[in-house]
Formats: structure tokens, sequence, C-alpha cells
């Protein structure tokens, strides 16, 4: 960086852009479309529905007691929890060892090819990509094909798809881009002399890998965790599509009770989600940069 | 690209380093094969003769791409999904990018709870923002859903990465040239289109594609605050439920590959402005200094 002129050259004129005007737009958008629509969502979530199905603005925690004196939801709740955070464990395990092949081993040109590569997939349809699983997993999809033509099974299981297992696979497939992303930004900065260094001072492979490598990564680490974990949250597509009636995570819940007309438990339990993502934003706010996982390639 | 060769690279600094990046590149084998799996059985059914995908495969035949063209609802949707990129996309650039200059610059004590405010946004889930933008239009505006009430709610997600994306350009601008400029004697306008916009355009080049990106495929909010028309998510939504026909096997295989195409000229033009920019520069450089 250049020394900065000193405050007593800078020019006094300001140019228009500088002052607060034109803020203006994204303001009024977000407080239109965005603060106002979730503050009449936390006014629903603390009225009541009455048997006409209508909205009635009496004043009650009834909604979220509802949520949590039913152990129905409170377990599919956990589970989306658990699904979140098994999905961010294995994205994590995928994608480090392959962003470390592609900062450490291969060139700039091949680097950048491959990081297309990974950020190509987003450009065709989220649905389908998921939907095309089913071609593979289902009865009669490549899979049950492939196995028994090897011989290992006679008949076609149905065990590959419609349950938890193949909800974690597609989501880690949806989401593995991200955790990608997020960990290659980061390792792309570390100086891998370090690691040679103190192998060098007499460390082990695995204890310079964990004292001087992952330290140095942590910022990518937790953001590639919360680019995988937060989503999942709110995730009704995937388990829609290959889930069945055992993969229903706590989204699917909630158009549920959309489609029943039932809004505003709807609006209780979109703030139970929405209140946890808030708080792992706010904890985790320092390491969070949207702009490094999705301004690549 | 010729790097010179480290040294320390060419230290075999322990044993096992051979093997690692053998181990290393055939995972890196696999998880390629695990992002197009997928799309391969994607493509694949979009050139089958079977009306429903699956196993053997049958063909190949292009019956669907005649059939894609010939259908009306499909071609519609693709329509509406375009323009509706194409308008959120113009307007959440030119307001995203209007606002990263005061949030970057006012010295904004609370910039750090201005970027919590436009990450909320983007990390939520779609599905919340698409009911409570629903709830909003229907129960409290008493507005039909249209094209337009959509364009909002695209806005609503679309337009915070701009901002993002812009603000970091910003952030490491060093603004010594701008001063530069007015010292010269330009007027603020002209610094800024000038000096200002030409050193940011990246940055919001990069923002307007992922909101195209991300507009053009974006199911649930969509879903929520659209109108009765229907966009190609949706149509292809449809599809799945009520059973689905290789007819969007084919749309997608035509939007992957265009997009690929799109990719590789963009990839084939910057390294012709690369090769031009570095003939031309030297020539300027010249006549100015002549």
């Amino acid at each position: 960086m250049v020394d900065p002129i000193p405050a007593s050259h800078q020019p006094r004129a300001r140019s228009n852009l500088t002052r607060g005007w034109p803020f203006l737009p994204a303001g009024v958008v977000l407080l239109v479309l965005f603060l106002l629509p979730m503050t009449v969502m936390v006014a629903f979530s603390l009225w009541r529905t009455n048997s006409d199905l209508d909205v009635v603005p009496d004043w009650t925690l009834d909604n979220y007691i509802y949520f949590f004196s039913e152990g129905t939801y409170v377990r599919t709740f956990l589970k989306t929890l658990i699904m979140a955070a098994a999905v961010t464990a294995a994205g994590i395990a995928t994608a480090l060892p392959f962003a470390y092949f592609l900062v450490r081993y291969v060139g700039q040109r091949w680097q950048r090819i491959v990081l297309l590569a990974v950020i190509v997939p987003f450009w065709t349809s989220y649905l389908l990509r998921a939907y095309a699983w089913q071609a593979i997993l289902g009865e009669k999809g490549a899979l049950n094909q492939f196995l028994m033509g090897i011989g290992l099974i006679d008949e076609p299981s149905r065990l590959f798809v419609y349950n938890d297992l193949s909800v974690w696979l597609v989501l880690l497939y949806v989401y593995f881009p991200f955790a990608a992303l997020a960990l290659y930004t980061a390792l792309e900065k570390f100086d891998f002399n370090q690691l040679n260094a103190a192998q060098d001072l007499g460390a082990r492979p695995d204890q310079a890998f964990r004292r001087i490598l992952l330290p140095q990564i942590r910022p990518g680490v937790i953001t590639a965790c919360i680019f995988v974990f937060v989503p999942i949250l709110g995730e009704f597509l995937t388990p829609t599509l290959v889930g069945g009636a055992q993969g229903a995570l706590i989204a699917n819940l909630i158009i549920n009770f959309f489609r029943g007309l039932q809004y505003t438990t709807m609006a209780a339990f979109s703030f139970v989600i929405a209140g946890f993502v808030i708080v792992v934003l706010v904890i985790f706010r320092r390491y969070l940069r949207v702009e490094d996982v999705v301004a690549r390639g | 690209m010729a790097e010179g060769i480290d040294p320390l690279e060419l230290m075999p600094v322990s044993r096992m380093a051979r093997p690692l990046r053998a181990l290393l590149r055939g995972w890196a084998g696999v998880v390629l094969g695990f992002l197009y799996l997928p799309i391969a059985f994607m493509v694949l059914f979009s050139f089958g003769e079977s009306r429903t995908p699956g196993l053997p495969f049958r063909g190949p035949t292009l019956h669907w791409y005649q059939e894609m063209l010939s259908n009306g609802v499909l071609m519609e949707a693709v329509w509406t999904s375009i323009q509706l990129a194409a308008v959120a996309t113009t307007l959440s650039t030119l307001i995203g990018t209007m606002a990263a200059f005061p949030l970057v610059r006012s010295g904004f004590r609370s910039a750090g709870a201005a970027r919590i405010v436009f990450t909320l946004p983007i990390m939520l889930p779609g599905a919340l923002i698409g009911i409570a933008l629903l709830i909003f239009f229907r129960r409290a505006l008493g507005v039909d859903l249209s094209f337009w009430t959509v364009v909002m709610g695209h806005i609503v997600f679309t337009m915070p990465f701009v901002v993002l994306i812009v603000s970091a350009r910003l952030q490491g601008f060093d603004r010594n040239l701008e001063w530069a400029a007015a010292d010269l004697g330009a007027s603020p306008a002209r610094a800024m289109r000038h000096v200002v916009l030409p050193l940011i355009a990246p940055a919001i080049v990069a923002g307007a594609l992922i909101s195209v990106t991300l507009s053009i495929d974006e199911f649930v909010i969509t879903f929520f605050t659209v109108g009765p028309q229907s966009t190609l998510p949706t149509y292809i939504y449809t599809q799945i439920k009520f059973g689905v026909t290789p007819e969007v096997n084919a749309v997608a295989t035509v939007l992957l590959l265009g997009t690929v195409l799109l990719l590789g000229l963009a990839w084939a033009a910057a390294g012709q402005a690369r090769r031009l920019s570095r003939i031309f520069g030297r020539r300027r450089a010249r006549e100015r200094i002549g």
C-alpha cells in the first residue's frame, strides 16, 4: 500500500457517491422486502390460527410450546441438526484432501480448470441434479444394475434410496462445492514451505499438518462448515426428491403446515430454524466471508 | 505460466510424499467422478428412447430435443426465466453496487452489523424468505402474485451478493488514485467514470454473473412468490412431481452446453485480451512517452 495522502491534503469536496444516499435503494429493498416480511412472520408466530384457519392477533407462546411439547417435532429438529452435522463432517473430510491436492500439486492453469469443473454443476438445474440420483440409486437404477451385473445381489435392492442415507449422500453432493471453494481459498494463501520447515525441524508430517497448517486455514474451515451446515437446516427439496417418508427434515414440516394453512404454527417452526441460523452467524461473523466462496473462478 | 521450480519441492521431505500424492490424485478423481456422475446420467437420458429414465439405455435419439422445441409451455417457462434473471440481475447489480460505496467509505461504525444484515438473506433458508414474502404480499399488502413479485423475491437474495463482492473490491481500492484524478481537475463524476468504475468492474461483473446463475436456477423463493406463470425450475418441479419426461433433461443439457460454451468463449477472450493488451499496452506506452 502507498502511504495515504494526509487528511489535511485530501480534497474537501467529497464526491456524491461517498454520501449516504446511494445506500437508500438497497436499504429500502432490505427493509421492505426482507425485514418487514420477517417481522410479519414473527408476529404470526406469536398469534394464533382459529378454527376457520384465519390468523387472529391474540398474543401467545402456544405455537412455540406446541413445537417443544411434541416429540416428533423435536426429534425431527434434532435429526436435522445431526444430518447437517454429518454432511458437514463428510464435506470437510472429502473437500480438504481435494483442495490440498489442487493447491499443492496442480499447476496454476489446471487449478483454474478443475475449479471451474467444481463450479459448473451449479450452472445446471439443482432439481434435475438431485433427481438424477434416483436414476443411480433407484430400484431400476445404475447401482442396482451394476451390483446385479457383477453378481453381488440377485434382485434389485430398494435400500439405496428413500432413506436417511440417500438424503445424506445427495446433500453431500449438493453442498460439496461450497466446502471445496472455501477450503481452496484458505489453502491458496498458505505457504507450504512452512510444512517443509516444520519437518526439517523434526516435526512428523501429521504434527506439521495439525500444528502448522490447520491453525492457519481455520477461518476457511469455519466458512466451509457454515456454508454446508446452515443451508441444510432449511432443506426440503432433497428430502422430497430422494428421502421418501423416512427422510423428512424440519423444513418439510414447515412446508406441510404451510400447505395446511396453519400459518402461525408454520411461522413459529420457521423461527426456531431462523433463530438457530442467526446465532451461528453472529458467533462466527468474523470468519464468514461469503464473497470468498462465491466470487471464484 | 512457467513458475520457478522451488528447490524445497524437489527435496524428498518424507518417504511418504510420493504415495501420498498418488493417493490424493486418485481421491481428486473420485471427487470429480462423484460430481459429474448425476450430470452424466442427466445428459444420457436426454438421448434415450424410453419415456421414464432408467437402465438399460436404449437410443440414442434426438426425439426429446424435438419435443422440447415444440413444447410451448416449456419454451415459455424458459423465456420467463431468462426475463426474470435479466430484470432481477440488472436491478440488484445497480442497487447493490451503489450501496457498496457508502458501506465501505462513510466509515459506518456499524459496518459489521451491516455485513450481517446483508449476509442474512443469503444464509437464511429460501423457504423462510419465500413464505415470509408470500404472506407479506398476499396478507399484508393484498397484492396478487405476478412476474414482479418474483422479481422482488429474487432481488432480496441476489442484491446482497453484489453488495458483498463489490464492497470487498472497494475495500482494497487505493483512494489516492481518485484523489490524484481530482487534483488533476477531474470532477467527481468524471473520476468515478474513468478511474473508479473501470477498476471495480471485475467485481461488478462477478456479482452480476453470480446473480444470473442463482436467479436462473432458483426454485424455492420463486415457488412461493410466482404468479400464474412458470419459470424453468418450477416447470421442472411440476414435471418431477407428475411424471418427468426426458424433455427437461434435454433443456438442462442444452443449458449446460450453452454455459460451458460461454465460459469457454470468455476464457479464450480473456486470454486473447491479455495477449492484445500486452502488445497494445507497450505500443500505447511508447506513444505516450514519445
